[in-house]
């Protein structure tokens, strides 16, 4: 798998081979996802594709660059799927059918248009995200799949074995074969719940990528702009307000990756930390995706999330925060996804915008079904010590410490705790 | 592709009212799929507490009353369905009323080269001394890995040969194995939204493999067969009377 970029730059016309490489970088799936269609067969559509890539290899420099080089990758490794099943006898005998509804469609999709190839890549995340897979198995499958990650690195990222992950996703192969997953694009009603699952994977990903990124690994950086990447994908193949919505807000997120961690790998809040570090591309673009998803009626949890976050965007300085339509923001929250977690937030909007006093009264409420997580205590203590009430919050911070489970945030309110004195 | 739907509920939150009304929209589903082609059988089984278990070992039948496995939501019926693919027969399971209360259990049925077609004909209720019962087989699926491919054909090969043996007696209904429970989906609706599970509708050791409908005279006629059935001697056969119905054909 890996041997085919270096396959190709051997030996071969440099011009010619430069192309073929950018081609495996930008088409390799699109290209797998048009044959997986075709031949209904993950394994066997893989194989088939890194053949027809290395049949390129080899061809080209005597044929030249074909005019639509995509449809004769895809051409080509339809009839290195055909060898395949001629050459396996005992899958001749079991897959007659297959090998004559793979050569009828040879006969059908001489051309295979652009437009064939678009739907067949959302066709392959789509039924990688199926929910009747188990969400690991989806975000493998989606992984391993749509963004061409080896097995290695999926279960590097995830912090699992590499077994473990190979064999979530022979799983999830095996289960689209026999429990007869269609490779199919849904019909209208159908389709906002599926990529509702795609963007779930998709926010998933990102997650992992972002909140793991205090470690010291560097894969998980790369999950973050790997789930960048799928969101663009889906925006372009499927545009969808949500789906403009969740991209925003994960550039968002992303744009503040170089100031959210000093040097020493501690986590510095929001407020404190060094807007020129920002990156202003990622929020130039998320704020112009945002506009196209306000359009959208009602407005979706992606959506006001990634406002919530543009408002934080939009000031040079963290005095210079607008609270009052952060709360506007946190209100529409509220009533898209009325969690404790999220009136928990809310709560310190308004404490912002008010005055400490305010929060607390808000926070009441909240106690005894957020009892257990320690961003409450945490939430709490900050507003009793800008309250002025040192020893009440040292008692919540206390709290807060005796449930945090990750270590930069135990060091982050440790140091808090120590500031109070 | 052919899909086993089987349906697990609460059977005391039924009251004969809700039964009889979820029998009835069940029927029109049925007629329903019917029309498109995609109906093969479907019916409510008699509660667990007319079910008996069969486990053949050393030789030996060991009869137990009651289900295979004591969990508070039982099988209360099954629609045996062909429908192109996973998505149609999640359609379908969504629609059934018994997924508002219950769960349902999806699970592609196998192909098994040998088997005698299905005989799904109102046999059982002409002769009024037959009754139709379903043998749920449950398989230890880590105990057919060990074992190997060959033990597993042997098996298959023996299964076909009893659904020969009872195609002949006119005792066949129908049977088939199931793929394994890795491809299990579950689906129900609370209030008002779908819930969808990757796997089977309970975590158990024996999984249901296969199954059996038959024509028998009484349950005892049915145990006999039941202990025949390879699985007998390694899993658990259930066995569950259905519910006949004016219509359910």
């Amino acid at each position: 798998m890996l041997g085919i970029a270096e396959g190709i730059t051997m030996g071969s016309d440099p011009v010619i081979a430069a192309t073929i490489e950018v081609l495996f970088r930008t088409e390799h799936r699109r290209v797998l996802a048009t044959v997986v269609r075709l031949v209904n067969d993950f394994d066997l559509a893989e194989d088939a594709v890194q053949e027809a890539f290395l049949a390129a290899a080899d061809q080209w420099p005597q044929q030249g660059i074909p005019v639509h080089p995509v449809a004769w990758l895809v051409s080509s490794a339809r009839f290195k799927a055909i060898d395949h099943l001629r050459r396996n006898s005992k899958l001749r005998v079991l897959s007659a059918d297959l090998v004559r509804r793979v050569e009828a469609t040879a006969a059908d999709h001489r051309d295979v248009s652009e437009q064939d190839i678009q739907d067949d890549h959302l066709r392959l995340i789509l039924t990688c995200c199926h929910p009747a897979l188990d969400l690991q198995v989806q975000t493998a499958l989606t992984l391993r799949e749509v963004c061409g990650l080896t097995t290695e690195a999926i279960a590097a990222a995830f912090l699992v074995p590499p077994a473990t992950m190979a064999q979530r996703i022979v799983r999830g192969k095996a289960k689209i074969r026999d429990a007869g997953i269609p490779f199919l694009i849904p019909g209208a009603d159908e389709l906002p719940l599926r990529i509702e699952a795609v963007l779930a994977v998709c926010y998933l990903v990102f997650n992992e990528g972002y909140s793991a990124s205090s470690g010291a690994s560097h894969t998980c950086a790369d999950l973050s702009r790997e789930a960048i990447r799928l969101g663009r994908l889906v925006c372009e193949l499927c545009p969808d307000a949500e789906g403009f919505g969740l991209l925003a807000l994960m550039l968002l997120h992303e744009s503040r990756r170089e100031a959210r961690i000093d040097a020493a790998g501690d986590i510095i809040l929001l407020e404190e930390q060094d807007r020129s570090l920002w990156n202003h591309t990622f929020i130039a673009e998320a704020k112009a995706l945002l506009t196209r998803a306000r359009a959208a009626e009602p407005i979706g949890g992606y959506t006001i999330q990634a406002a919530i976050s543009a408002v934080h965007a939009s000031a040079a300085t963290a005095s210079a925060t607008d609270w009052t339509q952060m709360v506007a923001w946190y209100d529409l929250l509220v009533q898209a996804t009325p969690t404790p977690v999220v009136e928990l937030n809310r709560s310190v909007a308004i404490a912002m915008r008010d005055g400490p006093e305010v929060g607390l009264k808000l926070l009441t409420p909240l106690q005894a079904t957020l009892a257990q997580y320690h961003l409450f205590h945490a939430a709490h203590a900050d507003l009793l010590r800008r309250a002025g009430r040192r020893t009440e919050s040292e008692v919540a911070y206390r709290r807060a410490l005796k449930l945090v489970q990750q270590e930069p945030e135990r060091r982050f309110l440790m140091r808090r705790l120590r500031e109070l004195h | 592709m052919k899909y086993m739907l089987l349906i697990y509920s609460p059977e005391l939150a039924w009251t004969h009212d809700e039964w009889t009304a979820c029998t009835i929209a069940s029927g029109k589903i049925c007629q329903e799929l019917h029309a498109q082609g995609r109906f093969i059988a479907a019916a409510p089984l008699h509660p667990v507490a007319t079910a008996a278990s069969v486990r053949v070992r050393n030789g030996t039948p060991l009869i137990t009353a009651g289900p295979f496995a004591e969990t508070t939501e039982q099988l209360g019926g099954f629609f045996l369905i062909d429908v192109a693919n996973l998505d149609e027969a999640m359609a379908t399971a969504l629609r059934l009323p018994s997924a508002q209360k219950g769960t349902v259990e999806i699970r592609p049925v196998a192909h098994l080269e040998g088997l005698p077609p299905d005989h799904f004909d109102q046999r059982a209720t002409d002769h009024r001394d037959h009754s139709r019962y379903m043998l749920l087989c449950y398989d230890d699926e880590q105990y057919w890995n060990k074992q190997g491919p060959a033990a597993l054909q042997a098996a298959h090969r023996e299964a076909v040969q009893l659904a020969i043996h009872l195609s002949a007696r006119e005792h066949y209904v129908s049977a088939s194995p199931l793929h394994p429970i890795a491809t299990a989906t579950s689906v129900r609706i609370r209030q008002g939204k779908r819930l969808v599970t990757d796997g089977p509708f309970a975590e158990t050791r024996e999984f249901l493999g296969g199954y059996y409908l038959i024509d028998a005279r009484d349950l005892n006629d049915a145990i006999a067969i039941a202990a025949q059935h390879p699985g007998a001697r390694v899993g658990t056969v259930e066995v569950r009377r259905i519910v006949n119905l004016p219509d359910s054909q």
